[in-house]
């Protein structure tokens, strides 16, 4: 039995629910293809509508 | 990010795959592939000393194209972790060629050729995919010319141009001239070249070049190192003289002010995707606004078959746009672009208010495209066995949006249907707290038998 989740993409999606898994105290694994998280949020300059930066 | 990456609950795997889902929910087996980084995570500092002396120059997928990388690399700059990964397709030393700069030059010793894939067992109660999607690629569209014009770009190129961060450090330079930029650099760098071994010439007969050709063309020498010197002034002059004509050309070179935005690229389109991508009008929007902020004489043209401003904030974001920002929006869609002079895109299109076509020239042409389900997922659905709809989302149903015909299986993001920021969001909660039932179901279940 176990208390542990996998999230798969590490996204905006996949980033936010690691953080609120992780704050409820379970333990997550979160797999990402590539060599960093931040998906394609990452390369975003700003989001509307309020032109916050994105990272 | 940040957050994430330092979290004690959160075991990070990045450059990893998932390979295998077995079980159920409550109990599932999961097998997991760490790729090869060929560094070392715990000794890698990020300082970058790797990167600065790697000789390989990749073109940087991370800057859509419009950048250059090392073959040892961060993803991007604030990348997390900070841990550099080198290329296996690019990488010297990796394809049998004599390298290996950076093992030298890593003070910290996390270099490591021979280093393998990891294959990893993870037991855990419930999994989330949020796996997001894949960018259209516009040249499936020909009538737009994607990159047979160079200054027609996707939206998010565009958002790398705009980016502090990117390429040319927020200036919205132009493709074409970034291009002939490059070519300058390439040919300086051979001039220079040229010009050590003409020195050494000038050096050795005590006469500069220019003099000697002249006497060299009048017949007055004939012996092997003189038509050598002859030989390598004039591949001088082959170089020096188009560098010279493409320097005078980049000297007027202005960032873009008259931009283009084309909606539904890829998306409302049954030859490729009938549904809407949702946030697309607004990036649009976004760009403009934001292009304007940098050079506040720049006017945007956004055409599309109407603009889809629904969300909080989002209408009145649309309206200040028009009025402070330069932006027009202009009601059809574009049958094609052509190029004009000065590589300059011309948008030919119906303007309905008027009812006549009309051709019109801008300096860059942005193409907002279609939300499309990514590549990986197919894979994906293979292995853990979830179903996909009929463009390949994952498939949920209206009430229980973030269920995937798996029970303990839940998706968010892009990976189910397109969507902006705040609703991936909003979807990921959902998709955590539906997860983590089942986690704390087996609890509850453990306590009654105790009990």
């Amino acid at each position: 039995m176990s208390k542990e989740i996998l999230v798969i993409g590490g996204g905006i999606a996949g980033m936010q629910s690691s953080l609120d898994l992780a704050d409820m105290g379970i333990k997550v694994h979160l797999v990402e293809k590539l060599p960093s998280i931040g998906g394609k949020m990452a390369q975003l300059d700003k989001t509307f509508p309020t032109n916050d930066c994105a990272i | 990010m940040l957050d994430v990456g330092r979290h004690p609950n959160i075991d990070l795997l990045t450059y990893s795959e998932v390979e295998k889902v077995e079980g159920a929910a409550g109990a599932f087996k999961v097998t997991v592939r760490k790729k090869a980084r060929y560094v070392e995570e715990d000794k890698c500092t990020g300082c970058g000393a790797c990167s600065e002396t790697c000789p390989t120059i990749v073109p940087d997928a991370y800057e859509e194209g419009l950048g250059t990388r090392k073959a040892i690399y961060p993803l991007f700059a604030q990348g997390i972790p900070s841990t550099r990964t080198i290329d296996p397709d690019y990488c010297r030393q990796l394809n049998g060629k004599k390298c290996g700069i950076c093992a030298k030059t890593c003070q910290a010793d996390a270099i490591n050729f021979d280093q393998k894939d990891q294959v990893l067992e993870l037991d855990v109660a419930s999994i989330i995919v949020a796996a997001g999607y894949d960018v259209f690629d516009p040249s499936r569209i020909p009538e737009y010319r994607f990159q047979e014009i160079p200054n027609v770009v996707t939206a998010i190129q565009f958002e790398r141009l705009l980016s502090a961060s990117g390429p040319t450090g927020g200036h919205v330079d132009r493709p074409s001239d970034l291009a002939v930029e490059a070519e300058i650099r390439e040919l300086e760098k051979k001039e220079k070249k040229s010009a050590k071994a003409l020195a050494r010439f000038e050096e050795k007969h005590g006469e500069d070049s220019e003099t000697f050709y002249g006497k060299f063309q009048s017949g007055q020498y004939d012996d092997d190192d003189h038509k050598k010197w002859a030989e390598k002034y004039e591949a001088h002059l082959a170089i020096v003289e188009p560098l010279e004509a493409m320097k005078k050309r980049a000297a007027s070179f202005a960032p873009a002010r008259k931009l283009a935005f084309i909606q539904c690229v890829g998306s409302r389109d049954f030859r490729f995707y009938p549904f809407c991508s949702g946030y697309c009008c607004m990036h649009s929007i976004k760009e403009a606004i934001i292009a304007n902020e940098h050079e506040p004489e720049t006017t945007s043209t956004i055409f599309g078959m109407d603009i889809r401003a629904v969300g909080k904030g989002f209408e009145e974001y649309k309206i200040r746009g028009g009025n402070k920002s330069g932006i027009t929006y202009m009601r059809g869609r574009v049958a094609e672009i052509t190029e004009g002079p000065n590589r300059n895109p011309v948008v030919i299109y119906e303007d309905t208010k008027e009812r006549k076509v009309k051709a019109e020239e801008f300096e860059m042409v942005i193409l907002a495209t279609a939300c499309a389900p990514s590549n990986g997922i197919i894979e994906l659905s293979g292995i853990a066995g979830f179903e996909l709809d009929d463009y390949r989302f994952v498939k949920t149903s209206p009430l229980s949006p973030v269920d995937t015909t798996v029970p303990g299986i839940f998706v968010c993001g892009c990976a189910e249907s397109p969507m902006d920021v705040p609703e991936s969001v909003a979807q990921a909660s959902s998709a955590a707290e539906r997860a983590a039932e089942i986690a704390f179901q087996e609890d509850e279940e453990k306590e009654k038998a105790v009990a």
